[in-house]
């Protein structure tokens, strides 16, 4: 459900302001709303001297941020008055020492890169690099894109037109796919062929600065020292960040919590309205909680502030924000409702019907007794992986509610990997068999829409009931006429008396009406996508079969390798591809079916999230 | 001849609609991954909008049984 909310609203003292704040912080209750201009009131503005503040403090933010990454999250703040001035210079002070680090890692590495590649070059030339330039020679160290011979044969073409046969050219193939060439003539000739080469839009191959108009024959034997060099150097700077970082970072991060704290102080008086001597505060506090901040203000202030409740008249409950609180069981299956919009306040929270038919959609998919019970194992072992209120201890917990169901249904279709259980170990289906009752399974995934998409309709009249009424009647009227659909088909299938059928078309054709009236001339298209949508469910069957089949055939395969060692394998092999499948696609069409099928029918989105003016850490949504 | 006629209709049932999906993902996949790399909050739009061509290939798979169990007898 959602949490049902409260409009505070303070007064007090101008002069009391950042007392009441820092006490309103401290109990972390109050989702601050943005101030009302009411009489002579006028929002409070940031002062110079504050707005300086601000942008220093969040320019400290950016400092500690950059030099605390690495290291874990401190607990505690430190004792005695924030020196922000000391922090700020102190982590100005690191990050350009951490900066500086940084910058010449990226250097020596950039450095090791290309004399990489100029090993590669060396090592495809061994033994073909000339000396270097001499009096009457010139060599280039060339590399060729592509590694077709092609790009060779033309240069060797062009090279003869310019110059005759006064060349050597030797190539080799660089493991980058490209082709490397030395390339050695005669030095009165070097002109035209590095016109040649331009024109061409062949590279040499870019020399480091430091070996800048030396030939790589020459250079060749430096190279690698000068790599051993590069990688002492780059361990020493790691070990100099790790030390720079390692003295002065615990400190800093044990300051963030109090910049963090007086940042949002700062951006909550923007909340505060004021006159020359007064002012006021308002915000939604959970009306559970209300209480409990009046008796904390009133102990530390008296009767000097007051806090209200603003009448719920007076705002609107389309601007309060959400909370989703439900019970231990069904909690996890917030974050299923969560990857939606949150619901507006005042709407519906789905998480309790989620709870309920998302596990039973997996569970009448999936349907194996020995499937449920790997997958419990796996939800058991992910629950022990998660902290307690994490995204994987929710994940692990919903798996745990589908592995129930899976069990549970496996039980009720007699499966245990698939008809491995039925002919080793003689089970047999309570319900039905998934193998042959293709139409009882198809008549149950439907029946099971008609139910899902009736109780959409249903929240969807308790939803609009209030504030569109003659949307709830719309929703009633399809409603209405959905039932009298399944009367109706079910008289004509002889499940009912035939005598139903006529008194449900009557009914279908009065309600067609109401229903037009009350939506529009477009109500009978979305009556007729809501059929669809029912008709949508057949998919837990047609799913629910496919992996049926897919087991059976894993069993039929294995039994039908000659070696009982290798049919084991390709058994286990299948099953646990069908396994991985058969988690996979009842959550994406799980999700489907609630997102598009349920929730089109009620769901109102457009929930802002609860967020109390607290202390920095302790920013999550407390218990009311 | 009639039971090849029932096999190919079963069979034409689901394939159509099959090589239908698997077009219509071919457009979606791409066009979601590139919108995911630039707004990983889409998450949920793009499990959407993967499932949503699937309805075809399951119905289908419906169809298809339904004409080997009621014209294959």
């Amino acid at each position: 459900m959602i949490i049902p909310m409260t409009r505070a609203r303070l007064l007090g003292p101008r002069d009391r302001l950042d007392d009441v704040l820092a006490a309103v912080q401290d109990a972390g209750l109050v989702h601050l709303a943005e101030p009302v201009p009411i009489g002579g009131l006028r929002p409070l503005e940031m002062s110079p001297h504050e707005e300086r503040e601000s942008r220093h403090l969040r320019g400290l933010v950016r400092d500690l941020e950059s030099v605390t990454a690495l290291l874990p999250a401190a607990r505690t703040s430190p004792a005695g008055a924030p020196a922000f001035a000391a922090w700020a210079r102190q982590a100005r002070r690191l990050r350009r020492e951490v900066d500086r680090l940084d910058a010449r890692t990226r250097e020596i590495e950039e450095e090791r890169s290309q004399l990489a590649r100029f090993e590669q070059f060396i090592h495809a030339f061994r033994g073909l690099l000339p000396a270097g330039n001499g009096a009457r020679t010139h060599s280039y160290h060339l590399v060729l894109r592509g590694e077709d011979e092609e790009a060779v044969s033309r240069l060797r073409e062009g090279l003869a037109k310019v110059i005759g046969d006064q060349f050597m050219l030797e190539t080799a193939s660089l493991p980058t796919g490209e082709r490397a060439a030395a390339l050695v003539v005669h030095a009165p000739d070097a002109p035209r062929v590095e016109r040649l080469l331009a024109q061409a839009g062949i590279h040499e191959l870019p020399m480091p600065a430091r070996y800048a108009g030396r030939t790589l024959g020459e250079v060749a034997p430096e190279l690698a020292e000068r790599r051993k060099g590069l990688d002492r150097e780059l361990e020493g700077l790691a070990v100099r960040r790790r030390e720079v970082v390692g003295a002065a970072a615990p400190e800093l991060q044990r300051a963030r919590p109090a910049v963090e704290d007086r940042l949002l102080a700062l951006a909550a008086r923007e909340r505060a309205a004021t006159t020359a001597r007064s002012f006021v505060l308002e915000g939604w506090v959970p009306t559970a909680g209300f209480g409990r901040l009046g008796r904390q203000l009133r102990d530390r202030f008296g009767e000097s502030v007051v806090i209200e409740a603003v009448a719920q008249e007076e705002w609107q409950g389309s601007n309060a924000p959400v909370v989703l609180t439900n019970p231990r069981l069904f909690r996890p299956f917030e974050a299923v409702t969560r990857m939606m919009p949150l619901p507006a306040y005042g709407s519906i929270d789905p998480t309790p019907f989620v709870a309920v038919f998302f596990p039973m959609f997996f569970g009448l998919i999936l349907g194996d007794f020995g499937y449920g019970a790997v997958l419990a194992g796996l939800a058991l072992w992910l629950r022990r992986r998660g902290a307690p209120g994490s995204t994987l201890r929710a994940v692990a917990e919903i798996l745990g509610a589908c592995a129930a169901f899976t069990v549970a249904f496996g039980i009720g279709f007699g499966e245990c990997f698939g008809d491995l259980g039925r002919r080793v170990l003689g089970i047999r289906p309570l319900l039905f068999d998934r193998e042959e009752s293709l139409m009882p399974f198809l008549g149950l995934a439907v029946a099971i829409g008609v139910v899902h998409i009736s109780l959409g309709l249903v929240l969807g009249i308790v939803n609009t009931a209030r504030g569109h009424p003659r949307q709830a009647v719309g929703r009633g009227a399809a409603l209405a006429m959905l039932a009298f659909i399944v009367v109706a088909l079910l008289a004509a299938f002889d499940v009912l008396p035939g005598s139903f059928f006529t008194p449900a078309v009557v009914a279908l054709l009065l309600a067609f009406p109401v229903l037009v009236v009350a939506e529009g001339i477009i109500a009978p298209i979305e009556f007729l996508s809501t059929l669809s949508n029912v008709l949508s469910y057949a998919r837990i069957m047609a799913l629910g079969t496919a992996s049926v089949m897919m087991a059976v055939v894993a069993n039929r395969l294995a039994g039908s390798v000659g070696s009982v060692l290798v049919g084991v394998l390709f058994g286990l092999l299948f099953h646990l591809v069908n396994f991985a499948l058969g988690i996979f696609a009842p959550t994406i069409h799980g999700l489907r079916l609630h997102y598009v099928e349920f929730f089109g029918k009620f769901y109102s989105p457009g929930g802002q999230e609860y967020r109390p003016f607290s202390h920095w850490r302790h920013s999550g949504i407390k218990a009311a | 001849m009639e039971v090849v006629l029932i096999t190919l209709s079963a069979a034409l049932a689901i394939g159509i609609p099959a090589l239908a999906t698997s077009w219509a993902q071919s457009r979606i996949g791409p066009a979601i991954s590139a919108s995911l790399a630039e707004k990983p909050e889409l998450s949920t739009t793009a499990i959407l909008l993967v499932a949503i061509p699937e309805t075809m290939v399951i119905l289908g798979f419906v169809v298809a049984v339904l004409i080997m169990l009621r014209a294959g007898g």
